[in-house]
């Protein structure tokens, strides 16, 4: 027998009645016209389906919820993931994820505990953009977890709240032995004016791996005043040219003069978006020691570089 | 448009042990841009009617099977 095609896609009643149909790919189109109707009393009908016996029309169930928002969707989700199929929960927490009503917080709160990893992240993952300030102390019990995934999350959700008392917790983070989990933490603490979260971007500029290093040489850049850069004079140095781009960017940022010359130095790298960055460094610091520098690259093969070296130009003179 | 009298040689193949289109789905019919897809009266299935196609690819993205693949002439790719 062939389906038509739903004519009506508003006609909830007929779409639960092939929710019920014995052939699971049928209850799985049903599904995915519940979702098409983006009506909010398809809500229960959709969260029906995560109980369905066909992982599919669950896995369905789980993407058709992340068309919708709110306390029913969000209770429907945390029950998708703690499927047993890993595909339907996986999907779960990228429908989670795309939450943004606070209210869809609650049911996730009490999954940041569960047995499973994969619930603890998920739920974590779900709170991050909810921005709830009682998901805090969660979050940073999460900061703990054995899981590094887990832990990830955690850092994020908290991060997202920036909240002061978190600050230890942050900085704690930021010695984790995960470097994803220290990036994430680094990254976090930009809220923060503290000596404290300076402190701890400090030691982070020497992080053993780059990418701790390069987010710690950006927030360092937005945290700090004026004329304040000059730890970050030697990461122009460091073997790695995205670590390089974000201390020459935070140093122009922060008008830092007497590094002038080691930019300078950096607009003779291969990178051409590191001697772009360099340039416009150049000038905002707007000193004339770097005219020779910039003299030297108003015919640069690259015209982003070029645009830049005209411009710094005419900030100095 | 030319009609597609071969559906072997046609860019978009449907894998009709996996298509649901028979069940109701319409997914890859209703996303593309230039409406060369069709419903078989005959098997149900899905196949692509008329030899055009972009190859901007969400009929074989959004299908909730798996079941179309478009095969992207090696110039192209």
């Amino acid at each position: 027998m062939v389906f038509e095609p739903f004519e009506d896609e508003n006609d909830l009643e007929d779409l639960d009645a092939r929710l019920s149909d014995p052939d699971p790919a049928i209850r799985r189109v049903a599904v995915m016209g519940l979702a098409d109707t983006a009506d909010p009393d398809a809500i229960p009908l959709i969260a029906r389906a995560v109980a369905d016996s066909s992982a599919d029309v669950r896995l369905q169930a789980a993407i058709a919820l992340g068309e919708f928002d709110g306390l029913e969707a969000a209770t429907a989700l945390c029950q998708a993931l703690q499927d047993t199929d890993s595909k339907v929960s996986k999907t779960a927490a990228d429908s989670l994820a795309e939450l943004k009503d606070p209210k869809s917080a609650d049911p996730l709160l009490a999954l940041t505990n569960h047995e499973d990893a994969k619930v603890r992240e998920g739920a974590l993952l779900g709170l991050k953009q909810l921005r709830r300030p009682d998901a805090l102390a969660n979050g940073i019990e999460g900061m703990k977890d054995p899981v590094t995934a887990v832990r990830i999350q955690a850092v994020g959700v908290v991060g997202y709240l920036k909240a002061e008392e978190a600050l230890p917790a942050l900085i704690a983070s930021c010695r984790d032995d995960d470097p994803e989990v220290r990036r994430t933490a680094v990254g976090a603490l930009a809220f923060s004016k503290s000596s404290h979260a300076r402190d701890a971007l400090l030691t982070a500029l020497m992080d053993e791996h780059w990418a701790v290093r390069e987010i710690a040489a950006e927030v360092l850049g937005k945290i700090s005043t004026t004329g304040d850069g000059g730890p970050l004079i030697p990461l122009l140095d460091d073997p790695y040219w995205q670590v390089r781009v974000k201390a020459v960017r935070s140093l122009g940022k922060l008008k830092v003069t007497a590094a002038v010359a080691k930019i300078g130095a950096q607009l003779e790298e291969q990178t051409s978006n590191l001697r772009k960055e360099a340039a416009a460094a150049l000038g905002e610091i707007a000193d004339r020691s770097a005219l020779p520098f910039l003299e030297d690259l108003v015919d640069d093969p690259d015209p982003d570089v070029r645009k830049n070296v005209r411009w710094a130009l005419g900030q100095i003179e | 448009m030319p009609i597609a009298n071969t559906p072997t040689t046609v860019p978009v193949v449907v894998d009709e042990g996996k298509c649901i289109a028979d069940k109701g789905c319409t997914v890859c019919v209703d996303v593309c841009p230039l409406d060369v897809l069709r419903i078989s009266d005959l098997t149900g299935k899905a196949y692509m009617k008329y030899d055009e196609c972009w190859y901007c690819m969400p009929c074989e993205a959004d299908c909730p099977t798996d079941a179309v693949t478009v095969n992207i002439p090696y110039l192209l790719r």
